[in-house]
């Protein structure tokens, strides 16, 4: 099990597997550039990347008083005046959030540091936390900064931050629980979808836990944690078999150190990364791998993008895009800048980024495809296409294997037979106007084969 | 999966395309689509056919401020903050949230069933197993993949239009899924087509999309031809998926655009998008879709903290979009071949938190609506006092209500969907 990829193996549609799930894919000659690296430097180079924040400089909500003005102004305030001052804050909010959406974004579609934001995405998805009840884009920056610090760190580090931020202590009601009388909502979803999985606890544990957890705040003033220790059960708790005096971190560490959290997560990676169902065997090998790292992700991954079960002819072309991939994928590939309309099209196709539909995070997999949401991404597709600015000359020069390139673009591997012959066809009977090449890249990528990578 | 891929191509060939495209017809796709006639033909589904919509209240609703024991002094010691003192009393003992005036008038008017206390044994607090147990009618300590919606297409809609099934929303609900799936799901019916007309030939383009996403599953069908191989070695079965969902999409946006084009509703709805989705399938129910089950949904439930005014709020969006959907079905004529559903995953504990608001509980009630049922009050009320952990402990079984919904109103045969018999309720 997770023996490295033998060397004949390490071909240009391996490269383009690698670059399309530790990143968002590339151009031809991205993957022709990783390719001459070699797997081991390939992989080394996408997880060691140097850091990007100098080209991504911190979004509009990244300043934590915008909403403070608004709160100064309400002391003495008529009810009605105070109605008309929190739409303007809800109004600035939104823009707020609309701004960080696209920074992220943008990240994601020009970062050379795929690897990150990939992982970023991930954590995301796993941390779920929704603006539409933390409704502060401030916290949502700043827990996103925190899954970015740790995305390929340590996963006890990253589980003590992210508890401690104040988007999560909002949208799972920490900031209400106290000794005494403590809010379970996030005991809960802690052990169940965070770090141990559906029946490995008891409602014991999560009670136990629940008081550990108490007197978390925000401070009000720089908006960051806040511990308010009267509001703090200090008791001797009793959970997974042991007792004391246990804290919030400490409930975190006892987790850490559980197995079942590691193969929990494991799972949870390999399926972000690589397949559905992996095998109970693999499960078990990729959570010794990630127990013995001492839940360094960076380390795991590291392992997975090495193995040869990750080039498996069950992975490559096997997982359907989010529709996140999807849309930075189309961009990369077509060289083409996001379009403005980003967040209404990634709403519809069900992947708003900051706005999981609940604390469990997207499905993903078939999920991500129904009878509507299929024919939104091949007519946002063509949406995308006729708004951008396609260099098709140097994309898709006029030669007789046009075709196969854009193909090899678009897919990077070869397509059916009958498929490939009715491409050509169409461009045949179309002429090699820009007209006619972007009604073939349109039409290819309307295709069940272009919603998998 | 080759036999849905018949099936569908089949009907594609006959309701949609018909003599629009030149077909070469392989013989065994002619024999397919012969039977499917024939099979048609047995189950015909004309303006008489029952309706069932189905709307999950989605995060757990609070079943104690749904249908409050306003008589009952445990639920005020349980509830000093957020007890209910004043609801719209149904009997001495109980009484509705006071914002569902529109269910109190459906109640009076003989269109409201209100089950009470229902749920299943070893109940699970979480969301997201407690929704699977109800999506997949299974008991608490099994698994199964496949939906109670979705057997029943499976084992009585055979050879059916994919939109015998359609869910209003961008995903499909776990209830839908099935060994051979069938149903669609979309919000914007308007963007519920392929947009050929920007292309610098749209007939040329559409015809090409049609045919491409066409014999895309073509190619994967008929073992016997090698070739193939290839390229489901580049898709397997998540490639038959889409390539499914592709042609359920196809088959049906015309329709279903069609539809709602011309189809307005005759009464106005208030705006929430539970109202949108209710307004959407009273448009496709007028407009004379084949569809036998709707699939709707409203979120927010899951009220940890602060409730009242988040419950309120819900409870009033519910009201006045249900209110709407009855106006308008009864304006169509259609109520009575028309039974709505509720569900919630769970209700909530029956003591509230510090929070102002309630953890996740057990138990709770659910509404049945419609022209033909038989209206009152089922079930019993759980006791606040005989509590298991906290929580309400369930009189009735929400099989039970799957059960009568099947036998006596969708008029099929229960245990080949429930895995066993459940004993009916008589509220239709």
């Amino acid at each position: 099990m997770l023996e490295p990829l033998a060397k004949p193996a390490w071909t240009p549609a391996a490269a383009a597997h690698l670059l399309n799930r530790a990143g968002f894919g590339g151009t031809p000659e991205e993957i022709a550039a990783l390719h001459a690296r070699g797997l081991d430097s390939a992989v080394d180079s996408l997880l060691h990347a140097d850091d990007d924040s100098d080209l991504f400089p911190p979004p509009e909500a990244s300043v934590p008083e915008y909403m403070d003005k608004y709160r100064r102004m309400f002391p003495g305030m008529s009810e009605q005046e105070r109605k008309k001052v929190q739409t303007e804050m809800r109004r600035e909010a939104r823009q707020l959030m609309d701004d960080l959406r696209s920074w992220w974004l943008n990240r994601m579609r020009w970062s050379p540091s795929v690897a990150r934001e990939k992982a970023v995405l991930f954590w995301h998805g796993h941390w779920a936390t929704s603006v539409e009840k933390v409704k502060d884009p401030f916290a949502m920056w700043q827990q996103n900064e925190t899954l970015r610090a740790h995305a390929l760190g340590r996963f006890e580090d990253m589980a003590k931050d992210v508890s401690r931020d104040p988007a999560m202590m909002r949208y799972l009601d920490l900031v209400q629980s106290k000794s005494g009388s403590p809010n379970e909502n996030f005991a809960r979803e802690l052990m169940e979808l965070f770090t141990l999985g559906e029946g490995h606890y008891t409602e014991q544990d999560i009670q136990q836990a629940a008081r550990a957890f108490t007197g978390y705040r925000i401070n009000q003033t720089n908006r960051r944690f806040l511990m308010a220790n009267s509001q703090y059960d200090d008791g001797v708790k009793s959970l997974f078999g042991f007792e004391g005096n246990f804290s919030g971190d400490d409930v975190i560490g006892l987790i850490a150190a559980d197995p079942k959290c590691a193969r929990f997560l494991a799972r949870k990676i390999w399926r972000f990364y690589a397949a559905e169902n992996p095998s109970p065997e693999l499960v078990e090998a990729l959570a010794e791998s990630y127990r013995r790292s001492g839940l360094d992700t960076g380390a795991l991954l590291g392992t997975i993008f090495l193995s040869r079960e990750f080039y498996g002819p069950d992975v490559v072309r096997h997982q359907i895009k989010s529709p996140v991939q999807w849309l930075v994928q189309l961009c990369r590939q077509m060289e083409i800048p996001l379009p403005g309309q980003s967040d209404g099209i990634l709403r519809q196709l069900g992947q708003m980024p900051f706005a999981p539909p609940n604390v469990k995070g997207w499905d993903g997999g078939r999920a991500w495809i129904s009878s509507a949401t299929l024919l939104l991404r091949y007519n946002t597709s063509g949406t995308v296409l006729s708004g951008a600015d396609v260099n098709f000359d140097a994309l898709m020069p006029v030669k007789s294997d046009s075709c196969d390139l854009i193909a090899w673009r678009l897919f990077q591997a070869p397509l059916p037979p009958e498929l490939n012959a009715k491409f050509s066809a169409y461009l045949k009977d179309h002429g090699t106007g820009i007209a006619a090449r972007r009604d073939l890249v349109h039409l290819m990528m309307s295709t069940p084969d272009y919603q998998l990578t | 999966m080759n036999k849905t891929l018949h099936t569908r191509r089949g009907f594609l060939r006959t309701s949609l395309l018909g003599g629009a495209v030149a077909w070469t017809v392989p013989i065994f796709l002619e024999r397919t689509f012969f039977t499917l006639d024939a099979m048609a033909s047995q189950e015909p589904m004309g303006k008489d056919s029952p309706i069932l919509v189905v709307l999950q209240l989605a995060g757990g609703n609070d079943g104690l401020n749904t249908l409050v024991p306003f008589t009952d002094d445990a639920y005020f010691r349980a509830r000093p903050g957020i007890a209910i003192r004043e609801p719209l009393k149904i009997n001495d003992a109980i009484g509705l949230n006071p914002k569902l005036t529109g269910l109190r008038g459906l109640y009076d008017d003989g269109n409201l069933a209100i089950i009470q206390g229902v749920g299943y044994p070893n109940p699970n607090r979480s969301h997201f197993r407690s929704t699977e147990i109800w999506q997949t009618a299974s008991d608490a300590d099994k698994t199964d993949s496949h939906g109670w919606l979705g057997r029943y297409f499976d084992s009585c809609c055979q050879g059916e239009d994919p939109a015998v099934g359609v869910s209003i929303g961008s995903q499909t609900p776990q209830a839908f899924a099935a060994a051979e799936p069938k149903g669609i799901s979309f919000t914007q019916p308007e963007q519920f087509r392929f947009a050929s007309e920007k292309a610098s030939d749209p007939a040329a383009a559409e015809e090409f999309f049609r045919s491409v996403n066409e014999t895309a599953g073509e190619s994967n069908e008929g073992g016997s031809i090698g070739m193939l191989q290839g390229h489901s070695q580049g898709g397997g079965d998540t490639m038959d998926f889409l390539r499914r969902t592709a042609l359920d999409a196809q088959m049906s946006s015309d329709k279903v655009l069609a539809i709602t084009r011309k189809s307005k509703a005759p009464v106005s709805y208030p705006s929430s998008n539970l109202a949108s989705s209710l307004n959407l399938v009273a448009r496709l129910i007028g407009g004379g879709m084949p569809t036998r089950v709707y699939y709707v949904s409203q979120g927010g439930y899951d009220t940890h903290s602060n409730q009242t005014g988040s419950h309120d709020r819900l409870m009033a969006e519910l009201d006045s979009s249900l209110a709407a959907f009855v106006a308008d079905l009864k304006a169509q004529g259609n109520f009575q071949r028309v039974v709505l559903m509720t569900f919630s995953e769970f209700g909530r504990r029956v003591a509230e938190n510090g929070s102002g608001g309630t953890d996740h509980g057990a138990a709770a009630p659910l509404f049945v609506a419609g022209g033909a049922i038989k209206p009152g009050l089922y079930g019993k009320a759980p006791s606040l006092i005989d509590v298991h952990d906290g929580d309400l402990i369930h009189n009735t079984d929400f099989r039970s209500v799957y059960a009568s919904v099947l036998q006596n109103w969708l008029k099929v045969p229960v245990e080949p969907i429930l895995h066993r018999a459940f004993p009916t309720i008589g509220f239709v």
